[in-house]
């Protein structure tokens, strides 16, 4: 992929690809694929009388992202600068629109349906938050010294954190996180962020008292056995803990079998667990890991300070994401909906994150070796 | 174009060394969770995961003392259903109801219950089962097990007892003895779904059941037999309400047979031995099948009249207030205090020593040695005999003396129980107290368990009974002995004489209350050898028509029985 004819003026320098961020991806891809097969041949049974009906879904929303992640790779990612304004309006009118014409399921309005295509705005916003704050933040990257530059990108990002939040806690935390990290790397000071770790607390605090059911998880978390809501925490720790070092072996879990309800989505780390054991589980953090890493080394090689951004944004997408998974799976945390990255089932989610993976390839496609 | 500065990279590794820090963490939370909590979460997952069906355990035999098997178990089967796997409920609920003989709405209310398994029907004959079986209809589930079958149906029905639909013990024998007939049940586990589906190639842990040991019984099935055949003919030519024999071995307490006829059909414990109207509520028909089922012999008392002369004579003797030939008058009553309490004979019996006065049966000759006694004597001979409490009879449900409370006992009452009326005891306690007293004075404990024995036939439990010495002294268990062979040889007991044996007894013929009504209880005590007792009989014929003498009626009975049992006992003729 890196073989095409370089400009004139660059014909010295040494282009450069990142396939081991783009191998552990489709690995990560591809691993994902058959965990949420093992996990929802059960319920696809069940509910629709097809164990693949889950896999073929999320086939079809892969496909689509992998031919998306390709183009993105390609093009330079300059030109997403023009794009960036209009993604962030559209993600505020959709995130938006999710309260009117959005489907409730589960008791949350998460998505939008659009005859047999069903479509999450917090996955877009997402995107839309690191290409729009990367944007803004890089054009104006002096003045991330002062607090008022600093306050200014934070209340960017604040109308789309409260849409999305109002239906969707951990989106909105994880939109909070971006925008929180990308300004922390723009910026050379230490001391604010202090501060901001402290504003954020308080912004979470508020959060949770504004509704009492938000009060009523942390209770569940301590001790999910005594509460009703606290089934799913329960039921994934059974399935953890009967891992042990190297689990029952793939395809083998008991909890799958309706006991974890709908393990396909948030709880398919627990799945992991129990048929990989330890030993599976740690893989798996270990690959996030190395994806991480790839994204660090690839911010901190690009050409410019924009590149950089779009990669740090991607990578505290991912890496906030995983770990509040994780922690949720673990009861660590107290529980709230959220997805692995890659893994679990969710169409919007995969295509979106392997969007964001064709940004990351496209930035790192633009570093040259000197 | 802004660049990316060394300040930026820093921050980035800062940012990368956190994610790379929380990682690690959980990573630590996970080795916690799935190493040190494993244990713990694994067991709680797994028993989530197994269902549990349980298999029963055959019951232990009940084995008779000629070795036959008196309560034995037949194969059946438990009907149940499956909700989350039922396919046709309708069609279900049709075959279950007609196949079962249950109502639509029965059958209905366990298909349509949300639950994991939910039993419809238990001890199902096995063809039925098999039946059900062949329908091949998903959610319904025929596990066999075993009911409890009783090969002479009504033979000792009260004694035995039955068991219920768990297979437990709910009368008689098979209640006193359940810790040791009843087995432990064995387990089917298997894995299943959160829907309670079993799964597929899972395999399944058993746990097999543990057969219960085998009861053998001091109770012989041919005396048995034998003795109800006795009884229903007496019930049947005197039209009693019923007939109740007790034969036991007066040396040790081992009960050879127990009879109350009417019996009722071990295998069908439920349906009523006597015609009753149609149009009976449930409450009475359980009252009645209540009174079907009790064992006459131990859970009723009545006055045992003349037959209590024994103990009045073994107290009096004992005490040496009266001896073999004191004499004594019978006018045909006597006066105490203000009241003339008459004599059977109302001609009176004239002059008569003591031999004589208990030949005849005369009730002044015992009303005197009642008298010569004193209350707190025959107080105290009561409690040594063992009269006052129950017998420690090995089954359910033993009724208690009935004594007058000693300080309201007056001359009177005093001359009354002197020969056997105003108070009530058991039939058992009567044929105890009676064995006890003749037996060389020891007071023993009657009972029908001899020992349990295990699947290879090894010794489990050997059981052993109280036994009281020197309730009476030898002598006085002697004279007794002689004395009650002078009844039968000579006496009002003459109907129970067998040439060639001598047999001891005694009769008696008491009233009921309330005597107004004119029912009698006739009833003969008898045992044999005379010099060395092997066996005792009691025989109580509740409310006969016609003739009601127990010297009558009752020895006869007696004495047909001794016929046959005494030669199958190895009891030989002289």
């Amino acid at each position: 992929m890196n073989l095409r004819p370089s400009g004139s003026s660059e014909a010295k320098q040494k282009k450069f690809f990142d396939y081991s961020l783009m191998f552990i991806v489709i690995f990560l891809v591809c691993f994902g694929l058959v965990m949420l097969y093992s996990t929802s041949s059960y319920s696809g049974q069940v509910k629709h009388g097809d164990p693949a009906h889950y896999l073929k879904k999320q086939l079809a929303a892969t496909g689509l992202g992998i031919v998306a992640m390709i183009a993105i790779s390609k093009i330079n990612y300059h030109f997403w600068k023009h794009f960036a304004l209009l993604g962030y309006i559209s993600s505020i009118v959709l995130s938006t629109l999710v309260f009117f014409i959005g489907r409730e399921v589960n008791g949350s309005k998460r998505w939008i349906y659009l005859g047999p295509i069903s479509f999450q705005p917090s996955e877009f916003a997402k995107l839309a938050v690191i290409l729009f704050l990367a944007y803004v933040i890089s054009k104006s990257a002096k003045s991330m010294t002062s607090i008022s530059g600093m306050i200014k990108v934070i209340l960017l990002a604040l109308p789309i954190v409260g849409l999305v939040g109002k239906n969707n806690l951990s989106s909105a935390i994880i939109i909070l996180g971006i925008a929180v990290v990308l300004i922390f790397v723009a910026s050379p000071k230490y001391k604010q962020f202090i501060m901001i770790a402290g504003v954020g607390i308080i912004f979470i605090t508020i959060f949770l008292s504004i509704e009492s059911y938000r009060l009523e998880r942390l209770k569940v978390w301590r001790n999910p056995e005594n509460y009703e809501k606290g089934y799913q925490t329960l039921q994934g720790l059974y399935a953890i803990g009967s891992g042990g070092l190297f689990g029952k072996g793939l395809g083998e879990s008991m909890q799958k079998l309706g006991f974890i309800p709908e393990a396909q989505n948030d709880m398919i780390f627990s799945i992991i667990c129990e048929e990989l054991g330890l030993f599976g589980a740690v893989c798996v953090i270990m690959l996030f890991l190395l994806l991480v890493w790839r994204f660090m080394v690839i911010a901190n090689n690009a050409k410019d300070l924009f590149g950089a951004l779009l990669v740090v944004g991607v990578m505290a997408h991912i890496s906030i994401q995983v770990i509040l998974n994780i922690s949720v799976v673990t009861n660590t945390i107290p529980n709230t909906g959220i997805i692995l990255p890659f893994i679990s089932y969710g169409g919007t989610s995969v295509s979106f994150l392997l969007a964001e993976m064709g940004l990351a390839l496209s930035v790192s496609n633009g570093i040259r070796f000197e | 174009m802004e660049k990316n500065k060394t300040f930026n990279r820093k921050k980035i590794l800062i940012f990368f060394t956190c994610m790379a820090v929380f990682m690690m963490v959980l990573t630590g939370r996970l080795v916690y969770l799935m190493i040190f909590c494993s244990e713990y979460y694994g067991q709680k997952a797994e028993d989530l995961h197994e269902r549990e069906r349980s298999i029963k355990a055959e019951r232990g035999k009940i084995i008779d003392a000629a070795g036959k098997i008196l309560a034995d178990n037949r194969a059946v089967c438990t009907i149940s259903v499956i909700h989350s796997q039922i396919k046709e409920p309708e069609k279900i609920i049709k075959v279950l109801s007609k196949e079962l003989g249950l109502t639509e709405n029965e059958v209905r209310k366990r298909v349509e219950k949300v639950s994991s398994i939910e039993k419809v029907k238990s001890n199902v004959d096995k063809e039925i089962g098999d039946t059900i079986r062949n329908y091949g209809l998903a959610g319904v589930k025929i596990d066999e097990d075993y009911k409890r079958y009783y090969p002479f149906d009504s033979l000792a029905s009260k004694v035995l007892g039955f068991t219920g639909g768990d297979n437990q013990g709910i009368i008689g024998l098979e209640v006193i003895y359940e810790k040791y007939l009843k087995g432990i049940d064995g387990k089917i586990l298997t894995l299943t779904d959160a829907r309670g589906v079993e799964i597929e190639d899972a395999g399944e842990r058993r746990q097999e059941p543990i057969t219960g040991n085998d009861l053998h019984v001091s109770l012989d099935s041919n005396i048995q037999e034998y003795v109800q055949q006795a009884a229903l003919r007496a019930l049947q030519t005197k039209s009693a309400n019923s007939v109740s024999i007790i034969v036991m071995n007066p040396q040790n307490g081992e009960i050879y047979s127990m009879v109350n006829v009417p019996e009722f059909n071990l295998n069908d414990p439920f349906t009523l031995n006597i015609e009753v109207p149609d149009n009976l509520t449930q409450k009475q028909l359980q009252d009645l099948r209540n009174q079907m089922w009790r064992n006459q012999c131990i859970n009723d008392t009545y006055e045992p009249g003349s037959t209590f002369k024994i103990i009045t004579s073994a107290a009096g003797l004992e005490e040496k207030v009266v001896k073999l030939d004191d004499t004594f008058n019978c006018p045909g009553y006597k006066i105490v205090e203000d009241r003339k309490i008459r004599c059977h004979k109302v001609t009176g019996h004239g002059p008569e020593t003591f031999v004589e006065g208990i030949m005849n049966s005369c009730n002044p000759v015992f009303i005197e040695v009642g008298l010569r006694l004193g209350v707190d004597n025959f107080y105290k001979y009561f409690k040594q005999f063992g009269l006052l409490g129950k017998t420690n009879i090995d089954l359910p449900g033993e009724a208690n003396t009935i004594m007058h409370n000693k300080k309201n006992v007056g001359i009177v009452e005093l001359a009354t129980i002197s020969f056997g009326q105003s108070f009530q005891i058991t039939p058992i306690q009567l044929a105890t107290t009676a064995s006890s007293l003749i037996n060389g004075g020891n007071r023993i404990t009657p009972h029908f368990g001899v020992n349990v024995t295990g699947k290879n036939k090894e010794l489990v439990k050997k059981f052993s009974y109280d036994v009281t010495e020197n309730i009476v002294s030898d002598e006085t268990s002697e004279t007794l002995r002689f004395l009650l062979e002078k009844v039968v040889s000579k006496g009002t007991g003459k109907n129970a004489f067998i040439e060639g044996y001598e047999i001891g007894g005694k009769t008696a013929t008491s009233q009921t209350l309330p005597r107004s009504a004119k029912k009698y209880i006739s009833s003969f005590i008898g045992f044999a050898p005379a010099d060395h007792p092997q066996v005792l009989a009691l025989v109580i014929i509740n409310n006969p028509q016609g003739i009601y003498y127990g010297g009558t009626i009752a020895a006869p009975v007696a004495k047909e029985i001794f016929e046959n049992i005494l030669p199958y006992l190895g009891v030989d003729k002289k």
